[in-house]
């Protein structure tokens, strides 16, 4: 299927644009965030800005809106306008869907605040009603007016490889003509804390793509990419988008560049070592939006862009024990297919394929 | 492409098994109570999962959440019933399930030890992270295909059936494990109390006076297959999944569209899907939750697609609200009652709604029609329908065995 346009919102801002530019740019080091009890510790996350998503004009038709849901919204209208796709639904002609690892958990806290300080019968129905995982879809549908199917799913392992397996289906099947495939996901003072208990966090707020570790290092980091994708021709086609199944075999077909999903959030990386070959070039994005369970999605916009404006963006962090051959500049370059590789503790391996 | 459902399991206040259900169905037994599993000042009618046997084998894995106990109760019956072991390693095999309350980290005695002291044990955060619906599991089975947990709230089990539809038919996976579950919570109790749409009396799905839903607990389970599948290891079934759609309201987060014309669109979709015409279903097994505005726009959307003769119900006045499971329960009860050729009464129900043109069976009625639709409305207007059909012909499996809708 075709991406035929981008949505997103990072800690590096909002639109294909901030992307492209936050790839020139490169590294930046991430926020500091205060922990709920301790004024003297920190920890370091890749936050989405509030001036990222003071959008008042589209926002102001969901003032109710949590910032979970903002952000989804966003990123999903961005990619319906990169796509230049006029929106006149009433065939029901775009479907929506939705991958997230963890939902809506801040408002989820919020309405658990409500019970432990008021009790279980003077709690917030509109907090309640946000904390539902669907919560962030309906909105999309509602501000973009799709009246076609909607789904909402949630995954640890590869949440976005799932929805965009679940998408090709959909448009094959002729369930729609478009289906706006995203995630999204936030940071927030519990999760902060389940991460620093959990991960290995990176003190200097430096993820090391390239490290392989068994122990790697993290940094949390949140936001939403959206993909409006099709069977259709389009007039701003990125490129051709192929999710492979689940494998555990390493029979991964070359390409002209491979990007490493490494970000400290799936264990062990020390399997990334018997995947690549030495004579291709290595990207690895993550320390740009940081460690989320939803990075490929990330770096799927990311390879993307790449291949529409054929160019090669710098690795951000060039630690390379390994001797790879990592990109080291930005510069203009043939590209007529990368392959995206995630992979899991259980080495597991997903791949999303790109292809010009 | 055909779809063969294969296997079928249930769970929920009104039964351990299927079997069970339709006994309960047959007895118009109601099994509500008051909440036993956590403490609450809230005094609403629950429809918990009461058996000292069922708690015993659902509490033994005391590190596992209880939605995925309930899961995975259906799933030994519907794996049973399919014919299959419980390592499912050698075949193509996905795994779809719905929930609502398993998705989240909302674990009160965790966050409340947070709140007051910046930390807290990782237990219940280890039970989360093993705990996605369907990777669990898919990991406990070994199905090696992929795995989705979908959380469109109450129509997540409708969801998940059609989203293993999807893969089936493209060759994604071979078999499909797909339903619904959901453990009763504290969390979706106060919500529902405070959206003040939870009734302190029975349920009374369509009735005039009904005056809201309770809440429920379950997990209900297909076995889906291609028919190469089935034909493969010599599984005969008389079911199909034949048909499903979906459609948005586009309109608000917890009220549905007052025209219906997203449940409308959902409801065509599917049968445009299954190739067939709504003369051609012989009952609808509503969603009928028993609040106001539900069941109001459920109920006349039905009579605008179908008639005023279709014969309808809802399953809800046995089993409560289940919430992300009703939509895998519900199709469960729908396939069985196309096996069983009767639907139950529907329960709670005395007194037409003025404002609903049509009104549900109040007797067990004998039904002889191949196709059923069992609908799903949702929290941010989700609405799902999906078509099960029955073919009277099943002994002959193989390449000739289904005749063509309509022919």
């Amino acid at each position: 299927m075709n991406i035929a346009g981008i949505g997103i919102v990072s800690a590096r801002g909002r639109g294909i644009n901030s992307l492209d530019i936050a790839l020139r740019e490169g590294w930046i080091a991430p926020s500091q965030i205060k922990p709920r009890n301790d004024q003297n510790a920190f920890y370091p996350a890749y936050i989405v800005g509030k001036e990222t998503i003071n959008d008042i004009n589209l926002l102001k038709k969901i003032r109710r809106a949590d910032r979970f849901s903002k952000m989804a919204v966003l990123a999903a209208w961005d990619a319906v306008v990169d796509s230049g796709i006029q929106i006149n639904d009433k065939e029901s002609t775009i479907g929506i869907i939705l991958a997230t690892a963890f939902g809506p958990h801040v408002t989820t806290f919020r309405f658990l605040d409500d019970i432990i300080d008021y009790g279980d019968g003077s709690v917030s129905p509109t907090t309640f009603s946000h904390s539902v995982h669907n919560a962030a879809t309906s909105y999309i549908s509602k501000v973009l007016n799709c009246r076609g199917p909607t789904l909402t799913l949630t995954q640890f392992t590869s949440p976005i490889h799932q929805a965009l397996i679940l998408a090709q289906a959909w448009l094959e099947e002729e369930r729609c003509k478009y289906v706006l495939t995203g995630c999204v996901d936030e940071c927030g003072n519990v999760m902060d804390y389940i991460c620093n208990q959990k991960l290995r966090i990176a003190d200097d707020g430096k993820i090391r793509p390239f490290n392989f570790s068994a122990s790697p290092s993290a940094v949390p980091g949140e936001g939403s990419v959206f993909f409006m994708t099709t069977l259709e021709k389009c007039r701003n086609k990125y490129c051709v988008i192929i999710p492979a199944p689940m494998t555990n075999c390493d029979t991964i077909k070359k390409s002209d560049i491979y990007i490493i999903e490494a970000d400290g959030m799936a264990g062990d990386e020390t399997s990334y070592q018997d995947t690549l070959p030495v004579d291709v070039p290595i990207g690895g994005y993550a320390p740009i939006f940081g460690s989320i369970k939803i990075i490929s999605a990330f770096h799927c916009a990311a390879g993307a862009l790449m291949i529409k404006k054929q160019i090669k963006y710098v690795c951000p962090v060039q630690e390379n024990p390994y001797d790879l051959n990592i990109i080291t500049k930005t510069e203009l370059s043939k590209i007529e297919q990368i392959c995206c590789i995630r992979k899991n503790c259980a080495n597991e391996t997903n791949i999303i394929r790109l292809m010009r | 492409m055909k779809i063969f459902i294969t296997g079928i399991g249930g769970i929920s206040a009104a039964g351990r098994n299927i079997t069970e259900h339709l006994e309960s169905f047959q007895l118009m037994k109601r099994n509500a109570g008051t909440v036993s599993l956590f403490d609450t000042s809230l005094s609403y009618p629950v429809f918990e999962v009461k058996s000292p046997l069922i708690n015993k084998q659902i509490n033994k894995q005391k590190n596992e959440m209880r939605t995925l106990s309930l899961a995975m109760f259906a799933l030994k019956e519907a794996l049973h019933d399919a014919g299959l072991q419980k390592n499912l390693s050698g075949i193509k095999t996905g795994v779809c399930f719905g929930t609502s309350v398993a998705s989240q980290l909302n674990d009160i005695d965790f966050y409340r030890t947070y709140r007051n002291t910046g930390a807290a044990d990782m237990a219940s955060v280890d039970r989360f992270l093993k705990g996605n619906l369907a990777e669990a599991v898919a990991k406990s089975i070994k199905a090696n295909g992929p795995s989705v947990t979908v959380v469109n709230a109450c129509s997540s089990g409708a969801d998940a059936i059609g989203v293993a539809l999807s893969w089936l038919r493209n060759g994604v996976c071979d078999i499909a494990i797909a339903g619904g579950a959901d453990e009763l919570n504290r969390i979706p109790l106060c919500g529902f109390g405070a959206l003040g749409i939870l009734s302190k009396s029975l349920c009374r799905p369509f009735d005039k006076d009904r005056s809201g839903l309770n809440l429920g607990e379950g997990a209900g389970v297909l076995i889906l297959e291609t028919e190469k599948s089935a034909s493969l290891r010599g599984k005969k079934s008389a079911l199909l999944l034949a048909g499903y759609g979906a459609a948005g309201d586009a309109y608000h987060l917890t009220a549905p569209r007052p025209d219906g014309s997203g449940l409308e669109s959902a409801l065509r979709k599917s049968f445009a899907d299954a190739n067939i015409t709504p003369q051609d279903v012989c009952f609808v097994n509503a969603h009928g939750t028993a609040t106001h505005d539900n069941d109001k726009v459920e109920g006349i959307v039905l009579e605008k697609v179908f008639g005023s003769e279709i014969k309808f119900l809802s399953t809800k006045g046995y089993t409560g609200h289940t919430l992300g499971a009703a939509g895998g329960l519900e199709a469960a009860f729908t396939a069985s009652a196309l096996r069983e050729c009767w639907i139950p009464a529907s329960a709670g129900f005395v007194q037409q709604d003025d404002d609903i043109p049509i009104k549900p069976i109040t007797e067990q009625t004998q039904i002889n029609g191949s196709f059923a639709v069992s609908t799903s409305l949702a929290f941010g207007g989700n609405n799902a329908s999906i078509v099960i059909a029955r073919v009277l012909d099943h002994l002959k499996i193989g390449h000739d065995l289904v005749k063509e809708w309509g022919s």
